[in-house]
Formats: C-alpha cells, structure tokens, sequence
C-alpha cells in the first residue's frame, strides 16, 4: 500500500463495465487478490450462506466506497485508517440491524458472521486503493463490482463445498447421501478455494493467450 | 519531537466528527429497526415455547413477567395471557424477600422503571392441569450475554434447554447453540440441575450417539437407559470452549433453581387463572 493517497494517481477513469468485470475477472477478491479467505472458508459450507454473506459484503463494500469518496478530502490523512474502519464498522452495524429486523430467520443463520465484515481486508483495501482517490461514482462502481467478485466467488465455493460435501445445492437434495463430507470442513474449504482459484486463473491464461496481467497491488490478507 | 498544535487539532476534529457522524447514522437505523426486531424476536420466541413444550392446541398459556424491586426489597410477577403486552391487563403478585404474600390484585399500566426485570417464565396449561413450563434465562458467556430458554415439565425435569441469543464465536463457542451439546440437558431433574458441573472429559461414544440420536430424532431408548448412568455426571464442555459451556451450564442452573423456590411461591395463587 502506498503511505498517502495521490491525488490524480490514475487520469482515466474507467467505465462501470470495465469496474464491473475487474472486479469479477482481473480482480477478484477471492480467486486473484486472495484476500478475506478465512471468512470465505467459514460461511460456504452451504450456497445459501455464501450467498446471504455475499449480498452483506456487496451492500457493506458499495455503503463504504461511496461514504469514503464524498468524505475524502474531509478525512485527515493521518488518522485516515481509522476512520475507514469506523465507516465500515457504521455500515456493517447498520446491515446487521436491518437484517435483524426483517429477516430473523435468515439472520438466526449467517448473524454471527455478518459482524465479521468489520475486519474484512477486501473492504478496506479498496477504500484505500481505490475510493480515496476517485470520485463518488467510479467509485460505487468499484465497490459493487468487487461486492460482486466476491459474492460470485462466494456462490461457486458455495455450489462445491455443498454439492459434495452434503450432496445437495441449496438445501435441495440431489444425491440421497453425502458423497464427501471431508468438503464440508475447513480444510476442504481451502481445497476448493485452490482448485477454483487453479481452474480460474487456468480459464484466464486460456483467454489472454499464455499472458497473465499482474494486478497485485494491494498486497496480501488474511 | 515538536507538537504541531493545529495538525492535532485538525487530526480530533476529523476523528470526532466520523464517529459522531457514525453515531447518528447508527441511532436512525436502530430507531427505524427496532419495532420489527423485536416483533421478529416475539414470533421466534412463540415458536420456541411451542416447539419445546409440544402443546396441545387448545392449551392456555400465561405470561409470568419477574420484576426485582429493588426500593421496596419486593419480588413481583405481572401474570397475564401470552401476548397481552407489557403493559395490559395482569394480575400482580407482591412478595417480600422472606416470601411473604404482600400483595394480590388487578394491575394495569406500565412497570415502574426502577423494577428490575428478572426474566419471564411462560406456563402452559390445559383444564386447569399445567403441562409444563419455560423459563427465560440470562448468562455471561464469553463475549456477550447469552439467552436461552429453559422447559420444564410439571414434575420440574428439563424438557429442553435452547440458546436464543449469543455472540460466542462461530466454530467455538457457537457451538452450545447446538442441538447434540442442549440436549445434554433432557431428563435431569431440577435437584439434578442445582448440582450440575461442566467437564472437559471426552465425551463417552455410547453417550454421544444417544444424545445426538435425541436432538435428531426428538427421542431415544438409549438417551433413556444411559441417563441412569449419565444425569448425576457434569456436561461435557464443547471442545476448545469451555467457557462458553460452562457459562451456559451455570445459567440454567441459576435458572431452573429460582425458578423451582419461585413457583412454590407463586402457584398456590395462580388457582383462578390455570
């Protein structure tokens, strides 16, 4: 990470699509920033817990972005880490409250986690790579095409983990037994990370023709 | 190092100003959030009681709302129907602190602030026989307060025990939520519970097959015949939670122990409305 924000460190400012798909595609927080593994690896045993975690993170990091590009130029750089945190922590307490409210069913489920998002470094990694130094609206952009990547990435843990670790795909059985259960546990989780991270980068060296773009600027997470 | 007066001053400012700016924004949610929370929590409350208790249709409940007085050294129960509300009709029972009936009567209105609530406790009933009880209980865990309900039968043996709300962590703690660790709980009597201890043993198999037999299936003949064997013995900590175990275990013993000194209070008084 560089120790202050530039201004104007990127002239262009790229276009929602291109946001989007950098987010899905060249950097995605899961399969190429691999950042946030560990909650990753914890709420996917099922497709639907990945999925609820995956809308939480979307709306958390979107929520941020935004809040951090209109208030950028009123956050002392100095203390500038803090008050990302404090912005999070605001809009994770905020989803965590709604969902509370008006779906208690699924909030009995995923509750736990969702004040996890805190300390999520895809989140706050992208208010200070990205939203500090861009406008509010490419800004949202990066911020719902990240939320994206990761809920997509969230799904297809999700859709593996569950399918072979309790032979169904959201809740509904399709193989009467439970093919894997080793998929179901933590360790499995990584091993499906790996291999649709192997899979995922396999597709994309496919596509650029044996070229791979580096796009690691945002260094390492847990 | 020399203080630059004006960079701190800008550095306080800029920090108060988010945290206030936070706060606000927290404050609008909660205060647009918290009537469908709790109505969410009312609903999962009832289904709860329901399920533990597996009632009968046409059988009455009653809402007995414990209060601490503190001022007066009084305990007083607000008894009305389930669902009434806080502050609709009830019959007030008054008790002094040697368990003395001071007062017997119609209330109505809002609690005073300075009672202290002591959790409710949820009687069912059908043509004047009572069927079984829950009560609500409230212990420290690791990180945060645990909730739970407590069922009882008539005789006072635990029917179930169920954590409704807790912030221990997921994977650890978390797991006293689950159904094989509550249903360590089923069968033991209430003098059974005032004694109950927690261990870190290993769990013996046979004793982990029944227990998880019960919170799957809803019965076991071997949970029956094994807990002869079992329901002087502690419970057995999650792994890597003892904490948490032992916090809940604690809570339900406090519980099902006031409760039991308490109804033989208050039952004779109930006559009229079970």
């Amino acid at each position: 990470m560089n120790p202050e924000p530039v201004a104007g460190a990127r002239p262009a400012t790229p276009s929602p699509i291109e946001l989007i798909r950098n987010g899905i595609f060249a950097e995605n927080p899961v399969f190429k920033l691999a950042l946030s593994l560990c909650p990753a690896v914890a709420v996917t045993t099922t497709v639907l817990n990945g999925l609820i975690m995956g809308v939480a993170v979307l709306a958390v990091q979107v929520l941020s972005s935004v809040t951090v590009a209109i208030a950028k130029d009123l956050i002392h750089p100095k203390v500038r880490i803090p008050v990302y945190t404090i912005i999070i922590a605001v809009w994770v307490s905020a989803i965590d409250m709604v969902m509370a409210a008006f779906a208690p069913a699924l909030y009995a489920q995923v509750g736990l986690y969702i004040k996890l998002i805190v300390a999520f470094a895809i989140i706050i990694s992208r208010l200070e790579v990205f939203a500090s130094r861009h406008p509010v609206w490419p800004s949202f952009w990066d911020g719902f095409g990240m939320g994206l990547g990761f809920l997509l990435a969230l799904l297809a843990i999700g859709v593996v983990r569950e399918l072979l670790g309790a032979g169904s795909i959201a809740g509904v059985s399709i193989v009467p037994f439970k093919p894997l259960l080793f998929f179901a546990l933590p360790a499995g989780g990584f091993f499906t990370i790996a291999l649709l991270m192997a899979l995922f980068n396999a597709i994309e060296l496919r596509r650029s023709g044996g070229r791979m773009h580096s796009s690691m600027e945002s260094g390492h997470g847990h | 190092m020399k203080w630059d007066l004006r960079e701190v001053l800008r550095i306080t400012v800029s920090m108060t100003v988010a945290c206030v700016l936070g706060a606000v924004v927290l404050g609008g949610v909660y205060v647009g959030t918290e009537r469908y929370r709790v109505t969410a929590d009312r609903t999962r409350e009832r289904a709860a009681i329901q399920d533990m208790l597996d009632l009968p249709a046409d059988a009455t409940m009653l809402e007995v709302r414990q209060y601490l007085a503190v001022a007066e050294r009084q305990v007083r129960y607000r008894v009305a129907t389930m669902g009434s509300g806080a502050e609709g009709p009830a019959t007030e029972l008054a008790f002094s602190l040697d368990g003395e009936l001071l007062r017997l009567g119609p209330v109505t209105g809002p609690v005073p602030p300075a009672d202290e609530p002591l959790g409710r406790v949820w009687v069912a009933s059908q043509a004047g026989q009572a069927l079984g009880f829950v009560i609500e209980g409230e212990s420290r865990g690791y990180k945060n307060r645990i909730r739970f309900f407590v069922a009882l039968s008539p005789a006072l043996e635990v029917k179930g025990v169920r954590v409704v709300q807790h912030e221990e962590d997921p994977g650890l703690g978390a797991e006293i939520a689950t159904p094989w660790f509550q249903a360590q709980f089923v069968g033991r009597t209430a003098a059974e519970v005032s004694r109950l201890d927690v261990t870190r043993d290993p769990m013996p198999e046979d004793w982990y097959a029944a227990v998880v037999a019960l919170s799957t299936r809803g019965e076991s003949p071997e949970y029956t015949r094994l807990l002869a064997r079992e329901r002087t013995l502690p419970i057995h900590a999650v792994t890597g939670a003892t904490i948490s175990s032992r916090a809940l275990t604690r809570g339900v013993r406090t519980t099902v122990d006031h409760f039991a000194r308490r109804w033989a209070l208050i039952a004779p008084h109930l006559g009229g409305h079970s």
